[in-house]
């Protein structure tokens, strides 16, 4: 059972770890493997127009100049995102080591590059049983369409990015993204030996000095960077939070540990008459703590594993809401994670093999062991409890008021460590304080069983201590969540209420992951516009842009419909219409909070933006709150946008309907069919599912508080199944004095009962202020987001929940104390 | 209904008086040692009387503590049969035989066992607490009557070996038992104050009208019980006196 707490516990981060990684390594493409020899790269928001390659010619020698167009589409038989991969394969050979095979491979070349053909992975062909020859289904920009597999290749190894990965010309890239003339970015390998930092260096700054304003030059890692960067708030909130189920498996590992040193207290006395000396006994401990850890580890970090692999597609999810076009990876197992996990369990072990070792090092020889009585009732000194106390939420209230550290909220968390921390500390005095509730024999029936509970507590009280510390931890850890789930939630659901206005809402098909699959084909908006009025039709466009040298999201909107129709939550409170008719008169941009945030930005200051039109200048008429990501976002009127952005087709468009809906539906449904494959929702099935990404975004963090849960329910029943052990024969005693079963059963339910109350008092108190913390604090500092603080409803849902569940843990334990005799514990001690 | 329970209460008192508090026929007890089987008791016949006070006596390991035991309710014969206070322990429930610990028999230890975690006057009170009944005056009473008035509120850890004692008399005698056991119960003393413990508990029961069953190796302690009971390898050797 120890083991099994240690291995949940290892297991929680492994695969929180592995999950979140697996996403990280999707999201940024496994940009190193695609890159491939390529060390910089050329790009500019908004793309490319292929003829400014010529611009680079004085470069040429240096380096090879590789076009790349990069997409996304969606394979519908599978319901998964590939990615199209457009290069000009001519040169492209010489950057990356593709090997194609088909069974005419000069045919398939030139297929690829004059033709419609696509190569793809060997194992993504297999998957959707397709041959050379055949044609791949697709939909790309909401189109239907087919490609021709002329050939496939092998992944250099699983997993990479490559496996779903469509290799076009850059030619056929283009059409099919609808961005004809244009590519993503010009990667440049330097001819002749590897390059040296400097000369790579040298080659930037000569490529740059080539190119007009607008242009980036920047290593092919920066890409990688940048999408780690985005992650890594998300990666080190899951990971806080699994470490904390490490943090209740180290309790666990204390007491359990610390219970079988009681068990064999005999044993250990008699060892040390015998004249074992100390450095004996602390060896003997801490070789069983090391072998319950690293069995622990093992079977944690195969857990981990599996569990992993459960939590990816959630995790990725979450991502998909950070960064678009993400497609989920797999999970990479690979040495150095496991030898984290077991190198965790390890070290977890050997944290909790301090308290036991303090108990054996205790246990007095032999001739000392009759006259000693059970844990004597000493109250460690108040003051340094207090001081301890005062230390500890000294450190919470500073790291609080503490910036984030590179994004991450680091000192909030650790604001959050230290008031889980409190928990350490008060679990004694709160164990003192329940136990020291006298009801006297006065209240009959379940009086006495409660006034044995609190003396038998009294008795065990460090382990007791510890046990509802690990009860409080699970609390706490519930409370919090619940708190910043649920203000979380009600701040969504009220976003949505209001920011979703539209009476339709138009998207390209989704994969089954969640994540979206590109762009709308532009003919869309036009058809709508017919349909509908264009007065009704709020397409949203989006791209890249750099604001202070950070790439940010800079989309167009109809601030014209908008204005009218309102929705969109202002920070200051204004009407949306009102915000969007002023910033349409005087060409204003709004931003979302996220980006204010970041940037520390307010109404009316004048932002310079990096543009594919070049630098340009707009102040900021508004800052609207925004839960759908935590990209920094500038949005302009679309007639601003376009000015210096070509239509390459809406994110999503909102549509209004003057009249009846469910008609103007079908005929809007009609009008596309065959030619486009969209979603077209309801406003009622766009709330929905905005909760339902939610939810599942939530998922991974409602496991890890499940898993805590379950791990501070074995420290109840491993703790209670210690202290019964301890007592067996004050319990005999009980029984000849005439106690009944039933009163025994009541005695070990209320030790149950008053662990729990203790664990979940404290619990409370510091999950509120955890929650308070977590909603305030770290969510602001990771994402941006100002979340209205709501104390859960389900507060009482959750206290409750505690005790039953404590009452329940209480269950085994307390039938292990009806299982013996009062005759045979009484002889079995004497 | 005051009348009708005073009629009954005197019901009970008579037939107390008249019947006997224990009745032994037979009684035997084997225990099982893997695959051995230790006869510890081989037909024990024994007849106690309300009020008297026996002295269990007999080499170490004839049988004394496990005779001791089936009295207290604590274990069961295997074999004849067992009266206490008109109950027959072979045939009662699990929660008879628990009603019975609580409310007719009394134990006193070897090694006191007094629950270290409440007061000695909790554990005095403790089985008038498990029988849903506070009488704090009864508790006190006792208390003054083994000399511990003023440590009521005191742990027994602040308690010597001679005091735990006496309040484990006093423990015994506090729900007005018919029937006290006691196994060795000055084993653990100095003889000074094992002497005095024996004074109270015999002084004390005799005052409560309690029958005393009481295992001993010592020739003095046996001298002043009103009859001897030897046993020798499970059987009782000296004929009833
Ligand atoms: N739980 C047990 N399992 C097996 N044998 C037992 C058990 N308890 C007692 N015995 C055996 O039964 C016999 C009687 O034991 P008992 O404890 O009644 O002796 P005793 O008269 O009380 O001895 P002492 O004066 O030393 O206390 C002994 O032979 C003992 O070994
Ligand atoms: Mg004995």
């Amino acid at each position: 059972m120890t083991v099994l707490g240690v291995a949940i516990g290892v297991a929680a981060v492994v695969s929180t770890l592995l999950a979140s990684r697996a996403a990280v390594a999707s999201m940024t493409g496994d940009v190193a493997s695609i890159a491939g020899a390529a060390r910089l790269e050329v790009t500019r928001p908004g793309g490319i127009a292929m003829a400014d390659i010529e611009l680079l010619r004085p470069v040429c020698d240096e380096a090879l100049l590789v076009p790349i167009i990069e997409g996304t589409a969606l394979v519908p038989e599978m319901g998964e995102l590939v990615r199209i991969l457009g290069v000009d394969l001519l040169v492209d050979s010489q950057a990356r080591s593709i090997e194609l095979s088909a069974p005419d491979l000069q045919a398939a070349r030139d297929e690829l590059l004059f033709g419609n053909g696509a190569a793809m992975a060997s194992s993504l062909a297999g998957q959707l049983s397709l041959q050379p020859g055949d044609d791949l289904e697709l939909v790309v920009r909401s189109r239907k369409t087919s490609l021709e597999v002329v050939a496939t290749f092998e992944p250099e190894r699983f997993g990479s990015a490559w496996e779903r990965v469509l290799l076009v010309d850059v030619a056929v890239a283009q059409e099919l993204l609808a961005r004809t003339g244009r590519i993503d970015r010009i990667e440049l390998v330097p001819r002749g030996a590897a390059a040296t930092q400097d000369e790579l260096q040298a080659l930037a700054a000569r490529t740059a000095a080539q190119l007009p304003e607008g242009y980036r030059v920047a290593p092919s890692s920066a890409r990688r960077d940048e999408g780690t960067r985005m992650v890594r708030a998300l990666e080190f909130n899951l990971t806080a939070l699994a470490g904390v189920s490490v943090l209740v498996g180290i309790v666990l590992v204390a007491t359990t540990l610390a219970t079988s040193i009681v068990q064999r207290r005999a044993q250990i006395a008699l060892l040390r008459s015998l004249g074992a000396s100390r450095a004996q006994l602390t060896g003997a401990v801490l070789i069983e703590a090391a072998t319950i850890g690293l069995v622990g580890g093992v079977v944690g970090v195969l857990l981990g594993w599996v569990g992993a692999s459960a939590a990816v597609g959630s995790v990725s999810t979450t991502v998909s809401t950070i960064a678009e076009g993400v497609i989920p990876g797999r999970i990479n197992m690979d040495l150095r994670w496991a030898l984290l996990g077991i190198a965790l369990g390890l070290l977890a072990a050997m944290l909790a093999a301090i308290l036991p070792l303090r108990e054996a090092l205790r246990t007095p020889p032999l001739q000392g062991l009759r006259s000693e009585h059970a844990e004597s009732v000493t109250r460690r000194s108040f003051r340094s409890r207090l001081f301890a106390l005062a230390l500890l939420l000294g450190a919470a209230i500073v790291f609080v008021n503490l910036p984030p550290l590179e994004d991450r909220p680091i000192w909030a968390m650790m604001a959050v460590l230290c008031l889980l921390g409190t928990l350490l500390v008060l679990s004694g005095p709160l164990i003192d304080l329940f136990s020291g509730i006298r009801p006297s024999f006065a209240q009959t029936g379940v009086g006495v069983p409660l006034r044995l509970a609190q003396a038998a507590l009294e008795a065990g009280r460090t382990r007791a201590a510890w046990a509802a510390a690990a009860v409080g931890v699970a609390v706490a850890l519930a409370v919090s969540m619940t708190t910043m789930v649920g203000s979380f939630r009600q701040s969504v659901v009220d976003w949505t209420n209001q920011a979703m206005p539209s009476d339709l809402f138009l998207r390209p098909l989704a994969a089954d992951s969640g994540g979206l699959a590109g762009r709308i084909d532009p003919e869309v908006v036009k058809i709508a516009r017919e349909q509908i009025g264009s007065e009704n039709v709020d397409p949203f466009y989006q791209s890249k842009a750099y604001f202070r040298n950070s790439p940010i999201l800079l989309a167009g909107a109809a601030f014209a419909v908008v204005a009218r129709e309102g929705g969109v939550p202002f920070l200051d409170g204004r009407p949306s219409t009102v915000a969007f008719g002023a910033a349409l008169e005087s060409g204003e941009v709004v931003v979302n909070e996220p980006f204010a945030q970041r940037f520390d930005v307010e109404r009316g200051d004048l932002l310079e933006l990096e543009t594919p039109g070049g630098s340009i200048h707009r102040r900021v008429g508004g800052i609207y709150r925004d839960y759908s990501g935590h990209t920094g976002r500038v949005v302009l009127d679309l007639a601003d946008f376009f000015s210096f952005y070509p239509d390459e087709g809406p994110q999503s468009v909102s549509i209004f309907v003057d009249k009846d809906v469910a008609s103007a539906r079908s005929a809007l449904a009609g009008a596309l069919a065959g030619r486009f494959e969209v979603e077209l929702l309801d406003n009622r099935e766009v709330r929905a599912e905005v909760l339902t990404v939610f939810e599942r975004t939530f998922g991974v963090t409602i496991a890890l508080q499940l898993i805590s849960s379950v791990v501070a329910a074995i420290a109840v029943v491993a703790v209670l199944t210690a202290l019964i052990h301890e007592r067996r024969r004050e319990l005999a005693v009980v029984r000849v004095l005439g106690g009944s079963r039933r009163q025994l059963f009541g005695l070990v339910l209320g030790e149950a009962l008053l662990l729990g109350l203790a664990g979940a008092t404290g619990g409370l108190i510091i999950g509120l202020s955890a929650g308070y913390v977590l909603v305030a604090v770290v969510n602001l500092q990771s994402f941006g987001w100002t979340l209205q603080f709501l104390m859960p409803t389900s507060l009482w849902g959750t206290l409750l929940s505690v005790i039953p569940a404590c009452l329940l843990a209480g269950i085994f334990p307390a039938f292990l104390a009806l299982r013996a005799t009062p005759r045979e514990s009484l002889h079995a001690s004497s | 209904m005051q009348t009708l329970d005073l009629v009954s209460n005197l019901h009970e008192t008579q037939s107390r008086v008249l019947a006997p508090v224990a009745t032994l026929i037979g009684v035997e007890r084997t225990y099982a040692r893997g695959r051995l089987a230790v006869p510890a008791l081989r037909g024990v016949d024994i007849e106690l009387v309300p009020g008297e006070l026996v002295a269990l006596t007999g080499p170490s390991g004839c049988g004394k503590s496990t005779l001791l035991n089936i009295l207290a309710a604590v274990d069961r014969a295997d074999g004849g049969s067992v009266l206490v206070s008109g109950q027959d322990l072979c045939t009662a429930s699990e929660s008879q035989l628990t009603l019975l610990r609580r409310r007719s028999i009394g134990v006193v230890f070897q090694d006191f066992q007094l629950m270290p975690n409440l007061t000695a006057y909790e554990n005095v009170a403790l089985p008038l607490a498990l029988d849903g009944r506070t009488d704090s005056v009864r508790v006190l009473e006792l208390l003054s009557r083994v000399g511990l008035a003023q440590r009521g509120s005191h742990y027994p850890s602040e308690l010597s070996g001679g005091e735990q004692q006496r309040v484990a008399v006093a423990r015994a005698l506090v729900h007005r038992p018919e029937l006290v056991v006691a196994d060795e119960p000055t084993g653990n003393l100095d003889s000074a104050s094992g002497r005095h413990v024996l004074d109270l508990l015999m002084d004390l029961r005799r005052e409560e009208g309690a029958a005393l069953v009481l295992a001993t190796h010592d020739r003095m302690v046996a001298a002043r019980a009103d009859r001897e009971l030897r046993l020798l390898d499970g059987r009782i050797a000296s004929p009833e006196a």
